[in-house]
């Protein structure tokens, strides 16, 4: 597990709690990453990443007088933002998961380090077309358990955490979720030879 | 049809099942063409997964939370207030209200008493001169009463 309660959060709150504004700064700060990147992956492009992002944030901020310290912050997060992202209006999503990148928004994978052949970055570019394409087509309940387990790499437990579900709920969503994504990948493979 | 040990794939790749578990889907698989390439399929996708970019929040966006945050805070201040401090604030009103009600009665009290006494003086007759002061009327009358006094 490499997220916990820390000290650092429950102070954060305390002071909130009591008055000081700035904590709540403190703690957008230390969680807009994360949470970014989770709307980022959920809704397909900046624009309304930043937007679900900022509504996540500023929920927690109405929500977080209310917040029982036995939960943990982290967890509590990424519930409000996988709600937010399931409910955000619908659009056509996926313009890019693994391409182009908005204005402002920096990459931190690096890819070119292992400087792969170019047969081999052709093949890299379909498999991730055609995941980017068959997660845009999952639905919005296994899209989001997906990208907790896959992208922001949450244990089975703090998905049950996060999404309040049990732990034999996310082992077979899980699993739902990678069955129906390898028939979509081998759909739009045969679609796209 | 799909093997039904397949559903256990998912597990294995999480790493979220027990030694025996693994090790019996690990000697399966290797019989069964149908997990075998499920299991290859699944691993492929999950190496796509950890290719994909990871996105950090675009500049300024921690002010813009900010910016909303206390934006929302100025627009709810009048009832951010303590429940307290607004039951103390509506006890005061009612207080100098109270006051402001009972100091009118009082005052009221008291002036209509004085207004009554000179409505009485103002109506006898002994705030008139019989005739008019500096007349011819006024000088007889004033030496009747001399006269009578005497």
């Amino acid at each position: 597990m490499f997220f916990v309660q820390t000290d650092d959060d429950l102070n954060l709150i305390e002071s909130f709690k009591q008055g000081d504004t700035s904590a709540f700064g403190e703690i957008v700060l230390r969680y807009q990453d994360k949470i970014y990147n989770l709307c980022r992956h959920m809704l397909g492009n900046t624009a309304d990443a930043e937007d679900a992002a900022q509504d996540v944030f500023l929920k927690a901020y109405q929500a977080l007088p209310k917040f029982q310290p036995e939960a943990s912050l982290y967890t509590w997060l990424y519930r409000i933002a996988t709600n937010t992202c399931i409910d955000y209006k619908k659009k056509p999503i996926f313009e890019s998961l693994f391409g182009d990148s908005g204005e402002g928004e920096r990459l931190v994978h690096d890819r070119a380090t292992d400087a792969p052949s170019p047969e081999k970055l052709y093949q890299s570019k379909q498999i991730d077309k055609a995941l980017q394409e068959s997660l845009g087509k999952l639905s919005p309940k296994l899209r989001a358990i997906i990208i907790l387990k896959e992208i922001e790499e949450l244990s089975y437990e703090e998905i049950a955490d996060a999404l309040e579900i049990s732990m034999g709920t996310v082992k077979s969503r899980i699993a739902r979720a990678r069955e129906e994504l390898q028939r979509l990948m081998k759909k739009f493979r045969e679609q796209n030879p | 049809m799909s093997c039904p040990k397949s559903k256990l794939i998912s597990a294995y790749l999480d790493k979220e099942m027990g030694l025996g578990e693994k090790t019996a889907l690990e000697s399966h698989v290797q019989g069964c063409a149908q997990c075998e390439a499920a299991l290859k399929d699944m691993q492929s996708m999950q190496a796509a997964f950890a290719n994909a970019e990871r996105h950090q929040a675009p500049y300024g966006f921690a002010t813009r939370v900010t910016a909303r945050t206390a934006a929302l805070e100025k627009k709810r201040s009048p009832w951010s207030v303590p429940l307290f401090i607004r039951f103390a604030e509506a006890a005061a009103l009612v207080i100098v209200i109270t006051i402001g009600i009972l100091a009118g009665t009082v005052m009221t009290n008291e002036r209509s008493a004085v207004t009554t006494t000179n409505i009485a003086s103002s109506l006898s007759l002994d705030l008139f001169d019989a005739a008019p002061p500096g007349s011819l009327g006024g000088a007889y009358l004033a030496m009747t009463e001399v006269k009578n006094e005497k």
